[in-house]
């Protein structure tokens, strides 16, 4: 991530024609949503300036300062646009407060993604020139072809013995394709099946028709044919220890909807109701482990996970006493064992399937999920959630309230 | 600036009204106008699909002033003003003003100020208290700047649906394919038409009073209650019997809206699909309205991770076209740009 320097900012603030520059007087009315465009335009770099793009908050068209007061509410309404979940995948910004001329301004430094097509709000938004505008169908595919094979992350990799033929192309079309994008985009559109496919990377370009881990994890009619630990295994166990009685066993595979719906499933059926008659007088209903807390871990254990060179499924170990989520592969990035669960504190080994994952309805907001399933297991009475991290797992263990 | 107010009525009960307003809302939010969501209805379904029952509770448990539209009100049932309406934020551009159930209680003060407000004097109390739920909701439009306010009220003719109406620019109709659905039709439009002259005959007195000019800063609706059109449900047809009973009321109604609603003496033979005054047929969406229900948001809105899938999934775009062109008719019936 670059930073610039306060003499580059002065001249990207006096540079009227660039079009790696966007100036806001305020962050009120339709900015927000303006804002957002720009970001999503300068993450997919059209032009190839290879150069972040920088978004001022507090300065005029012509680059004199507006004399905004930058407030943390604004760098935090700023902040939430990388969070959120409308720009996917999610793209890389930084957001901080710059005195130039004298004058506070909010700035926005926006990477260019590796991995275009960004999406906005379902619309694929570039800069061509001055002017901000949706993706044709050349400018989507010359988007498709910059992906560059070196930095990806892994779950966009092609898998080479995957066929396109292996992809649900029900799936995509019936379930993806109208949340993935906006009905206006989609009706105007007429490109090919592969097209669609590689735009939301699910294969790796239309002439290569090979289906990405994303693909497999998303579409596939049987994913676990090329990444055999993509699944979720569950056990329940009779007893407190591993060496007990397991009394319930499922490998749950399929693609990603199935495979949550499945597991929920299943963890719904061994969260039983019990009902209490006998302590107050009116009855009450209590559940062992608040089932949004369990969900939470559960999904981020499946995306947060590695799936690069392991066949570790994610393991769901149900004991008498306590759930074990255990998600292969350690900490990422950022996150650490030392600052693990910190507000604030979140990286993506799968962008991308964090994009699915949000796409399919999964997530509504990136960075919430622990301190959500903290405050459900509260609420509930259960102890503390606890968190272990080592170098090759991370494992949650949610207690059953006594 | 004053918000339309749009408002749907039908005396007779279980014509998926609620529902209906729900899934505008969010339509006329997602296509970014600015709506309230006004819930006048004492039995407060709207505030019900809208928020959890623990929400709710906390809500009237707490009784704020302004927290709900009865605790807007109720300062005027004593001797106070109308409090600030405190809206609920759902999403971006959708607020809920929540209804609530002690508002029946507010049915008294509103029938015994209608005969007031026709007296000579001391008119100013009578027409503040019929005029508040006007009053109410503008202020509350004013607050978030909103397009456009949709009112959801019970299924009755009593003294808190008439104030409503009064606060009302725009009526449509929601109708089941029944004998009650089109009976009611026949007390509904009389009624809104007498509320319309009774309310003008007071504005009249109001502004003859002479009270009037000491209050320079008091506005009052026009009670324009403009009929848009009708709404009819689909009806689950699956043996014969049921299709020829829903048929025979199907095609009545043209005719009864035309006469009851508009008053107009010429019946054109027309049926429903081709009548300009139906705004929609509403389909029935089976299995996607509990899933809804469950999940707290509108049936478009449904995902793959809430069970939308397979050929729900399909289900769930139409719903999204049903809705989005019954809300461009209404936007365009109302002239409010889209």
């Amino acid at each position: 991530m670059r930073r610039y320097s306060d003499e580059e900012l002065l001249e990207l603030l006096k540079s009227l024609e660039s079009d790696r520059i966007e100036r806001k007087e305020s962050f009120n009315g339709d900015v927000p949503r303006k804002v957002r465009q720009a970001v999503c335009a300068f993450a997919n770099d059209l032009p190839n300036h290879n150069e972040p793009g920088v978004l001022f908050v507090g300065a005029k068209d012509d680059g004199e300062p507006s004399g905004l007061h930058v407030t943390d509410r604004l760098l935090l309404a700023l902040a939430d646009i990388k969070t959120d979940g409308n720009i996917l995948p999610l793209p890389v910004l930084s957001v901080e407060k710059r005195v130039l001329r004298g004058a506070e301004l909010a700035v926005v430094t926006v990477m260019p993604s590796d991995m275009p097509p960004v999406k906005y709000d379902g619309r694929i938004w570039i800069r061509t020139g001055p002017r901000r505008a949706i993706a044709n169908e050349q400018e989507e595919r010359l988007l498709i072809e910059r992906r560059r094979y070196k930095n990806l992350p892994f779950d966009i990799y092609p898998v080479p013995s995957a066929r396109i033929t292996d992809l649900s192309r029900s799936i995509f079309e019936n379930e993806y394709l109208p949340s993935a994008f906006a009905p206006d985009v989609l009706e105007e559109n007429n490109r090919t099946y592969e097209e669609r496919l590689a735009s939301c990377k699910m294969i790796v370009s239309p002439e290569n028709a090979i289906p990405t881990v994303l693909g497999l994890f998303a579409l596939g009619k049987s994913p676990q044919d090329f990444l055999p630990g993509a699944c979720i295994q569950f056990l329940r166990i009779d007893g407190t220890e591993l060496a007990d009685p397991v009394v319930d066993e499922e490998k749950i595979g399929g693609a990603v909807v199935e495979m949550l719906r499945r597991a929920e499933e299943k963890l719904r059926a061994h969260n039983r109701v019990a009902v209490d008659i006998a302590s107050a007088p009116t009855h009450r209903i209590g559940m062992p482990y608040p089932p949004a807390a369990i969900q939470q871990i559960l999904y981020n254990a499946v995306l947060h996970r590695t799936y690069e060179s392991t066949n570790a499924p994610v393991r769901v170990y149900w004991f008498d006493d306590r759930i074990e989520i255990h998600s292969p592969g350690g900490p990422y990035g950022n996150v650490t064992s030392e600052n693990f669960g910190r507000p604030g504190i979140t990286d993506y080994r799968n962008p991308n399937i964090a994009d699915v994952l949000k796409t399919f309805g999964f997530i509504q907001a990136f960075g919430r999920g622990i301190p959500t399933a903290r405050r459900e297991a509260e609420r509930n009475g259960n102890p503390p959630l606890e968190f272990e991290t080592s170098q090759s797992a991370v494992v949650c263990t949610l207690r059953r309230k006594s | 600036m004053i918000s339309p107010v749009l408002t749907f009525f039908n005396n007779k009960g279980g014509v998926g009204k609620t529902s209906l307003i729900y899934h505008l809302a969010w339509m006329f939010a997602s296509l970014r106008k600015r709506i309230v969501a006004a819930d006048l209805d004492p039995q407060a379904n709207l505030t019900a699909a809208f928020l959890t029952e623990e929400e709710i509770e906390a809500i009237w448990e707490e009784e704020k002033p302004g927290s709900t539209v009865f605790q807007c009100v109720k300062p005027l049932a004593g001797v106070g003003d109308i409090a600030e309406p405190h809206l609920r934020r759902i999403a971006p551009d959708l607020y809920l003003l929540p209804g609530d159930v002690r508002l029946s209680g507010y049915e008294e003060s509103l029938s015994m100020e209608w005969p007031n407000s026709m007296g000579d004097h001391n008119l100013y109390r009578p027409m503040r208290i019929l005029s508040s739920f006007w009053q109410v909701m503008q202020m509350a439009a004013r607050a978030v700047r909103a397009d456009l306010v949709l009112v959801d009220i019970g299924p009755n003719l009593g003294a808190i649906n008439r104030s409503a109406l009064l606060a009302t620019d725009y009526v449509a109709i929601p109708l089941g394919a029944d004998l009650f659905s089109l009976q009611g039709l026949g007390n509904l439009g009389p009624a809104l038409r007498s509320w319309k002259n009774l309310w003008k005959k007071r504005l009249d007195n109001w502004r003859e009073s002479g009270e009037a000019r000491l209050y320079p800063d008091f506005h009052l609706p026009e009670g324009k209650m403009q009929p848009i059109g009708y709404l009819c449900q689909q009806h689950g047809v699956r043996l014969e019997r049921p299709v020829q009973a829903y048929d025979k009321w199907v095609q009545r109604i043209p005719g009864g809206y035309r006469k009851h609603v508009l008053n107009e003496e010429h019946i054109p033979k027309i049926s429903q699909e081709e009548d300009p005054y139906c705004l929609a047929i509403i389909k029935h969406y089976r299995s996607l309205i509990p899933m809804a229900q469950e999940c707290r948001k509108p049936i478009f809105n449904l995902t793959s991770a809430d069970g939308a899938i397979g050929s729900h999934a399909n289900a769930v775009q139409d719903a999204r076209k049903d809705f989005r062109l019954l809300a461009e008719k209404i936007a365009g019936e109302i002239g409010l740009q889209l």
